[in-house]
């Protein structure tokens, strides 16, 4: 095998996807800046007007910011997570997800903390949380947890990214100038030869197991700044490894929604193919399992107790939230069970109805765990005014809340226009481990 | 269903008596189901007064389980003939009464005090009486440390009518301290010639001020019924529990152990961060230098 005709086949393949851009993509990334600057927008209503803008008042002191801030927040830690297993594990079937796994680790990961500076109602004293630190606070320990995991993502992703600016760099003579400087600065001299090629696979094998080990404790804390505080439905002990859970059945579901829109939208069919759906549908199905399992341990286990405070809070969710609860637990649940369960129900259409709806129910999960606890205080709301007693997110959160979910889709876009989504140097290595196993083959053979 | 309902008129309306009859649960009230419990007893209080008490309690024939207190029962007590006082029964079923120290009791010639406590009987009850003769019997307490060893030390005696302190013979003792919920027995023994002495454990805690209220006490006495003498000593070896709380929400600093495994993980982290950004630069050195070779 030619090595070099291959890499050229290749990026010639691959180079429409990053320098064509069509007009339905050109408006689709029109209407993402649109609904981005409509966010930007609300985003200085809220500066200057205060937090009064939002639904969010003395006992509801967390709406959909925090709920988006752990949505994304446990997509990067699961897409870590998943991506750090595909590599460590060397899994077959690895290369054509990997890098979407890659740029949805990163992307949620800078999108995900934005959600929690809206939190914050005076965010000029944000460098307070850097110059005081209290390290006895769960809150700190997210602070170091997201910031060392995002430098973390960071590299890692960059490691997987250098063999392909290399082979970006050495066939983009018809790109743009920019793009030629770009792919050179950032193949930082990479050759693929032995040596180099050793060096790289080594430290981003040992990168992988880092992530993993890091998604875990990351993923932990962020369920700690709910679970060490004593507030009804939070104060648990499975609350970190529920967290996991949660956080892996978002992931892969959101891994497979962007599976299937990538196939659709970029032509992908012969590199995603069915296989790759029902691999992550049977993970989707293992998981989801495990989510039913730890709803029900959670929830049964509060209603068993008896607890005063822990009965207000099943109340109110089997009244006031009874339709979110009933989609969040049961339909985010069953629905993926039951398509995925049964082999003749998986389709690639199907797989990713399952990945919508288990998404969905875990955004509205997130929901619950927020916003009825803290409308269930321990001590009685003194201020009867309806926004002070129940929560409705503004126009203000909604805004913000779309722009945070049209930045990550328009920065994976961007992304996509810089490098490859499908790994050139994964489809390389493949051919070249096969060619490896075809001549000891032979070589076995004629001795 | 009109015809049915008359039909099975006779079947309806035996069902509806049964539904609506309440005297089936009479059955609970009627006192001839029930034995009467009617037990008396003395008690010979630490101040020296007599508590007289009895206790009036249905017990059901066939369920054994099944008491019924008998409530708002008055009851009559009697030293021979002369009329001590009365009082009604508790929810309980208890009633008792208190008589002082100085009460000049009736006794006969061996100085045996004759108590009689009676329920005179109500429409659904039969009368009731219980006696009980006692000897009027002094117990003292004496708490001292003894060559440093602390001893509780009880004297038991009669008086008789010239005055005289008769040692009691022999009887059954109990020492206890008062514990949260009941007395806690330290020591069984016997008076011999009207004393009794026992070394005081050095383990006890006793309340907060180390303070604990010793018990010495004769109960169920043929002769002498039910005697308690109490006093209340510093022997208690209390301490405060000192549980120094090192993590407040106003600690300037975390525990030790936080700092430990925080650096530990981070250094763990940062350290592979270093290595991967030094093998980085190996790579880009060797890629210049093949650059170089290239030229």
């Amino acid at each position: 095998m030619n090595l070099e005709k291959r890499k050229r086949e290749l990026a010639q393949e691959f180079s429409p996807l990053l320098e064509k851009t069509t007009k339905t993509s050109k408006i689709w990334i029109g209407f993402l800046i649109a609904v981005i600057l409509v966010g930007v927008y609300a985003f200085f209503v809220q500066l200057f007007k205060g937090h009064i803008v939002t639904g969010m008042r003395d006992n509801v002191v967390w709406g959909i910011y925090i709920i988006n801030f752990i949505f994304f927040v446990c997509l990067s830690y699961s897409g870590a997570f998943i991506s750090g297993v595909l590599h460590f594990f060397k899994t077959p079937w690895k290369n054509s997800v990997s890098r979407i796994v890659e740029i949805i680790t990163v992307l949620s990961l800078i999108i995900g903390p934005i959600f929690i500076l809206l939190c914050i109602g005076r965010l000029d004293r944000l460098h307070y949380l850097f110059m005081y630190p209290r390290i006895q606070s769960p809150i700190t320990w997210d602070i170091i947890a997201i910031m060392t995991d995002l430098i973390g993502c960071f590299i890692y992703l960059y490691l997987t990214f250098i063999p392909d600016f290399a082979i970006l760099r050495d066939n983009s003579e018809n790109a743009s100038k920019w793009r030629q400087k770009v792919y050179k600065y950032l193949a930082i001299g990479y050759q693929d030869t032995p040596t180099q090629r050793e060096k790289l696979h080594k430290i981003t094998r040992t990168m992988s197991a880092m992530v993993i080990a890091l998604a875990i404790v990351a993923y932990s804390v962020l369920a700690w700044i709910f679970s060490l505080t004593l507030q009804p439905g939070w104060n648990s002990s499975i609350f970190a490894p529920y967290f996991i859970i949660a956080g892996l059945y978002s992931g892969i579901g959101v891994i497979i929604i962007a599976m299937y829109l990538i196939r659709k939208y970029y032509n992908l069919e012969h590199y995603i193919r069915k296989v790759h759906f029902i691999g992550a549908g049977i993970v989707l199905l293992i998981i989801s399992l495990l989510f039913g399992y730890f709803t029900f341990s959670e929830y049964f286990s509060r209603w068993f107790s008896h607890k005063i405070s822990d009965a207000n809070l099943l109340n109110t969710l089997f009244t006031r939230y009874f339709w979110m609860f009933i989609f969040a637990n049961y339909i985010g649940v069953l629905v993926p069970l039951v398509i995925l369960f049964f082999k003749k129900l998986r389709t690639i259409k199907s797989i990713t109805f399952a990945a919508v709806i288990a998404v969905i129910g875990l955004w509205f999960n997130r929901y619950l765990i927020v916003v009825p606890t803290l409308e269930t205080p321990y001590l009685p709301i003194q201020d009867t005014r309806e926004e002070f007693i129940h929560y409705t997110a503004t126009w203000i959160e909604w805004a913000l809340s779309f722009a945070g979910v049209a930045a990550f889709i328009l920065f994976f876009i961007l992304i996509m226009k810089l490098v490859p989504v499908i790994p050139m140097s994964g489809i390389i290595d493949n051919e070249r481990e096969q060619n490896k196993s075809k001549k000891t083959f032979k070589k076995i053979i004629t001795e | 269903m009109k015809i049915n309902i008359l039909k099975y008129k006779l079947i309806t309306s035996f069902i509806i008596a049964l539904l609506f009859s309440f005297n089936g649960f009479a059955q609970e009230e009627d006192a001839s189901n029930y034995r009467m419990r009617f037990k008396f007893k003395t008690v010979k209080q630490p101040d020296n007064s007599r508590l007289l008490e009895v206790s009036f309690i249905g017990q059901n024939k066939k369920d054994r389980k099944d008491k019924v207190p008998v409530f708002d029962a008055e009851i009559k007590f009697y030293n021979e003939a002369n009329l001590l006082g009365t009082a009604k029964t508790s929810k309980e079923g208890i009633a008792q009464l208190t008589v002082p120290e100085n009460h000049n009791y009736t006794t006969d010639e061996d100085e045996y005090i004759n108590f009689i406590a009676k329920f005179e009987g109500s429409d659904g009850l039969d009368e009731e009486e219980d006696e009980i003769h006692v000897k009027n019997l002094y117990l003292e307490l004496n708490l001292e440390e003894i060559d440093s060893v602390k001893t509780v030390l009880v004297k038991a005696f009669t008086i008789d009518s010239l005055g005289v302190e008769i040692p009691l013979e022999e009887a059954d003792i109990v020492i206890s301290v008062n514990g949260m919920i009941s007395k806690m027995k330290l020591e069984e023994g016997t008076i011999e010639d009207g004393e009794f002495e026992f070394e005081f454990p050095t383990d006890i805690p006793g309340d907060a001020n180390g303070d604990i209220i010793v018990y010495s006490i004769i109960s169920d006495n043929d002769d002498f019924g039910n005697i308690i003498q109490q006093k209340s000593i510093n022997w208690g070896t209390f301490k405060t529990a000192s549980i120094e709380e090192g993590n407040k929400l106003w600690s300037e600093a975390a525990p030790i152990w936080m700092y430990i495994v925080l650096t530990i993980l981070l250094v763990g982290v940062w350290a592979n961060y270093v290595y991967t950004a030094v093998n980085l630069f190996n790579i880009k050195k060797e890629g210049k230098e093949l650059e170089l070779k290239k030229e």
